[in-house]
């Protein structure tokens, strides 16, 4: 290569970097706040670098202490939010888990039967799962309350899943059906001459080819699921039964805010995004690719 | 415009540890045709590259016109290329398609229509000016790739596998017209394809590569008659030739070859290897230069026919003549034979050729 | 070939057992689609019937039997109200910035992550990670490292010497606008890189080849091939991402609670802010159909405009 082209090379790439510092400084930040202990923390300057590396942070989360809570007038409970904490996290796993499953299950139930079988008012139902989709959470959120409210379901676990599983459904059966398109119907005809049943075909041929949509399916329901603010804040009240987006604005209800704590909350709710991420990258590119998000 | 020659020296090229061209000496005369022809992964496209300034070199000079144009980046060669899939550019018209080299070069607007102009007239596509490329047939793309080719006129003219995607019909009809267009073209032209066919009827010469070297680079009718290894004599001719592993013998005080338990008399004019009874090479024969005969026939080897494909005005008539030896004969399509029947094959001695099995070179021939 | 074998006992026995599940074709069909339309219908339809239906209601959720029609006063309500028009321009400002600078960054990092420098993959995928982290975190975050005294980035401004004295960036009105806009676009921009991305790939380097013979140099490649076949998935993404990005509600109120007082307010914090605030729940649902209107509208646009822009294929 020439000296010129190694020079734009390096330079390419040194922009390469700093924009990518640029924009990971944020999570980078809240990670090295969460592991100074409290004086470092609010000292000014600030550190870039830990002087000091302490868990007491994390620990102080799990054991539900909070250094600068105090109870005031309006606030719903004497302990600190932080008591709630473990609660929280579990609630986030078993929603995110409860919708993932129902969803890919449903959609691909769904998807499968739009490729494969005829019958009266096929064709409008993607498309009424398009216009589902393109509504905001924010028009249907109160709605979807009353209804809660009516099977007696408010501040239930179970509100948030259905709730999850209903704005997440559509885009999964657009991807499942997009994957359903692609696996060739000889495949299954060739089954269905030896003698298998169309059960059979769809649960021993079908799903193991249909396996990478299913998997990004899955992936964007657990994002979603675990991302997600706005159901949570209307379905639910008592504090024990907030998912963890919920829960952790409760820290903003002392007097002051402990720092610390919410930086270590900060990590230990994006940890589960990054392992997901990290992990399975490649289908959640293609996943995408295949239509359009909801952003 | 004036042609040029190409020529090649020491010319390498490797792509991290995989070495893709190894030495490459060549030289492409003025104005002539010559085809790179080789199977894929010969290096025959990465050449054509070079060639063109889409890839640098690793060692090696290129020189056009005794010039060195290494440095040079390919919009800097006077070169044209026509690329397998052609390349149009999809959201502009044809006419502005075939004008985008001039374009580029700051060639004022009315000067590039009316030489636009005229190479759609000649290409016989005035009609198709204002279409988008994906309105067109496999065809009438062709021709714009060219028309963006003839435009600039190009000293050296560059094929990479332009009739791969055309269908058979098709790409015999455009065999003539690219011969043709060259010709009024008036350049150096250098075509790629792995297709053998096309390389004998087009070509002043052909160079067959395989893994980076030059096997053998000479016209056509050298290349057909007198090919100088195995893998090129395998190569061309279609369809391709029969090899058998024969031994040096000798009966009577004549030197033979031994074929399936048979003497056949050595053919005329090679040097063979004579002290070394027992010695092994291959003998190669054309299926035009193989005719049945009787099994009592001197010279004749007995077989077994093990199938007959009509193929238009000829027969193929595959023999056997030992466990997993069969020689393939071009017969005329009225001689008739049946599989499972016995027969017999005889070589046209003049035909023959002899190859060392150990280093795939032809024997040398005498006089 | 050698002859297929008949599976032995396959034929009476299999009827037999799977009798009971011999369904008809369209049977089958219905049952697998089942579960779909009775969730999507119970929990969808449902619910964006009854939003549209409770814009003409006066609804009290902790006066459910007070529940009187009111025609359309819901809509003169809002549409007389000044902090509604005033949330509509602050949703305009606020969409129409961050669109112009997601796609700007977006289409610039997909160029860049499109080449083949070494570890590219590393970046890409650190690249794309805002995306998916939880939009709490980040306006956690953000309050944080944004914060006027002890915050980080003022800190560094500060230092750098390219302010003099700390910025409210989230106690006053512009400054809340803005860190709110580069929230949005720190989030969101990867998705405009994954889709430009995806575009990039599948253009055929045989056309950069092309234009190289023909003497172009990367500018003009850039301009005459690259920007011209990125126009089709920019107008998508540029539409599609108005349309969400005007109804967002999480990335603003998290931050600044559309503060500070009512200047970061949207259309969707309004609606909340109705419902759960006021207690109106038919004003909230009035909103809705507003922002349902403009999604409408936005959405003929994008059918409009994307069907001139047919998908060329490479000659």
């Amino acid at each position: 290569m020439t000296p010129r082209e190694v020079v734009g090379r390096v330079l390419l790439y040194v922009l390469l970097v700093a924009v990518t510092l640029v924009v990971c400084f944020p999570l980078v930040w809240a990670f090295f706040t969460s592991v100074k202990p409290k004086d470092e923390i609010f000292a000014w300057p600030p550190t870039l670098w830990p002087e000091v590396w302490t868990l007491e942070n994390y620990r102080a989360l799990f054991a539900g202490k909070d250094a600068y809570f105090q109870a005031g007038g309006g606030v719903s409970t004497a302990a600190p939010p932080s008591a709630f904490f473990l609660d929280w996290f579990l609630n986030s796993v078993i929603i995110a888990l409860g919708t993932t499953a129902i969803s890919t299950i449903v959609s691909t139930l769904a998807a499968y039967s739009l490729t494969r079988f005829r019958f009266p008012g096929q064709r409008a139902v993607p498309y009424l799962a398009l216009v589902g989709y393109m509504v905001p959470s924010i028009i249907f959120v109160f709605p979807m309350f009353l209804v809660m409210a009516d099977l007696r379901l408010t501040d239930t676990l179970a509100s948030l899943i259905l709730g999850y599983v209903c704005i997440t459904l559509p885009f999964c059966m657009w991807l499942m059906w997009a994957f359903f398109r692609g696996v060739p119907v000889e495949i299954e005809e060739a089954a269905l001459v030896d003698g298998a049943s169309r059960l059979r075909v769809f649960f021993e041929i079908v799903l193991p080819t249909a396996w990478p949509g299913i998997v990004a399916a899955a992936i964007f329901t657990l994002i979603v699921s675990w991302n997600d603010y706005l159901f949570g804040r209307v379905f639910m009240n008592s504090m024990e039964n907030l998912p963890l987006t919920v829960g952790v604005m409760h820290f903003f209800d002392g007097t002051h805010v402990d720092w610390g704590l919410m930086m270590a909350s900060s990590v230990l709710m994006t940890v589960p995004m990054a392992i997901l991420f990290a992990a399975l990258q490649r289908h959640l590119v293609a996943g995408f690719g295949a239509g359009a998000v909801k952003g | 415009m004036s042609a040029m020659d190409v020529r090649l020296e020491n010319l390498s090229k490797s792509f991290g540890s995989n070495v893709v061209l190894k030495a490459l000496d060549l030289t492409f005369p003025e104005r002539k045709f010559v085809t790179l022809l080789g199977p894929s992964g010969c290096g025959k496209t990465t050449l054509l590259r070079l060639i063109a300034g889409l890839e640098r070199a690793s060692g090696g000079a290129i020189l056009f016109g005794g010039e060195r144009v290494d440095h040079l980046p390919p919009g800097e060669r006077n070169i044209a290329m026509v690329f397998q899939s052609y390349a149009l550019y999809p959201t502009m018209d044809v006419a502005s398609n075939i004008g985008y080299g001039l374009k580029v070069r700051g060639t004022p607007k009315a000067e590039r229509s009316e030489k636009v102009g005229v190479v759609a007239k000649v290409l016989e596509i005035p009609h198709l000016l204002a279409r988008k490329p994906r309105a067109l047939s496999g065809g009438q793309r062709q021709r714009v790739a060219l028309g963006r080719a003839m435009v600039r006129k190009p000293d050296i003219f560059l094929m990479d596998e332009p009739l791969s995607n055309l269908d058979a019909k098709l790409r015999a009809t455009m065999r003539g017209e690219l011969k043709r267009f060259h010709l009024d073209l008036e350049t150096t032209s250098i075509y790629v394809t792995h297709d053998q066919l096309e390389a004998m009827t087009m070509s002043d010469l052909v160079a067959v590569m395989h893994e980076g070297v030059v096997q053998q680079f000479a016209t056509p009718e050298e290349v057909y008659d007198r090919p100088v290894n195995l893998f090129v004599a395998g190569f061309i001719g279609s369809p391709p030739m029969n090899f058998c592993d024969v031994t040096v013998a000798e009966r009577n005080g004549s030197p033979v070859l031994m074929l399936a338990g048979r003497a056949l008399p050595a053919p005329p004019g090679f040097a063979l290897p004579r002290a070394d009874e027992g010695r092994r090479l291959v003998l190669g024969i054309r299926p035009q230069d193989v005719r049945l005969a009787r099994p009592d026939d001197p010279g004749a080897v007995p077989g077994t026919v093990w199938m007959v494909e009509l193929i238009g005005s000829e027969r193929l008539v595959e023999v056997e003549v030992a466990p997993k030896l069969r020689i393939t004969a071009e017969v005329k399509a009225e001689v008739r034979a049946a599989i499972d029947t016995p027969a017999a094959v005889a070589f046209d001695a003049a035909k023959v050729h002899l190859f060392d099995p150990g280093t795939g070179l032809a024997l040398p021939r005498l006089g | 070939m050698a002859p297929r074998d008949v599976p032995a006992g396959g034929g009476p026995q299999r009827a037999r057992r799977w009798s009971g599940l011999r369904l008809s074709e369209t049977q089958v069909g219905l049952l697998f689609m089942l579960p779909f339309i009775i969730t999507a219908g119970a929990f969808m339809i449902w619910p964006v019937v009854e939003a549209i239906r409770m814009a003409f209601l006066a609804y009290n959720p902790l006066r459910p039997d007070d529940v009187r029609f009111v025609g359309f006063r819901n809509f003169e309500i809002i549409l007389d109200d000044p902090l509604f028009w005033e949330s509509f321009h602050q949703a305009l400002v606020w969409t129409g910035w961050s669109i112009l600078l997601q796609t700007v960054f977006g289409v610039g990092l997909a160029l860049l992550l499109h080449t083949q420098l070494p570890a590219i993959a590393v970046f890409r995928g650190l690249l794309l990670f805002p995306y998916i982290v939880p939009t709490v975190v980040i306006a956690l975050n953000w309050r944080w490292i944004f914060n006027s005294e002890i915050g980080v980035v003022n800190h560094l401004l500060l230092r750098a010497g390219i302010i003099s004295e700390n910025i409210a960036w989230l106690s006053t009105p512009d400054m809340a606008m803005a860190s709110a806009i580069l929230l949005n676009v720190w989030k969101y921009t990867p998705f405009v890189i994954i889709c430009v991305l995806a575009r990039l790939q599948t253009i055929p380097t045989e056309l950069y080849d092309a234009a190289k013979v023909d003497g172009a140099g990367t500018v003009r490649r850039f301009l005459d091939i690259t920007l011209p076949m990125l126009k089709e998935v920019l107008v998508v993404v540029v539409v599609f991402r108005t349309i969400w990005t005007f109804n967002k509600f999480e990335e603003i109120y998290l931050l600044t609670r559309g503060g500070p007082g009512t200047s970061t307010f949207n259309l969707a914090v309004y609606a909340f802010e109705q419902g759960m605030a006021n207690l109106r729940l038919g004003v909230a649902a009035a909103t809705g159909v507003v922002m349902i209107v403009l999604l409408l509208a936005g959405s003929i646009v994008y059918v409009r405009v994307s069907g001139f822009g047919a998908e060329e294929k490479p000659a």
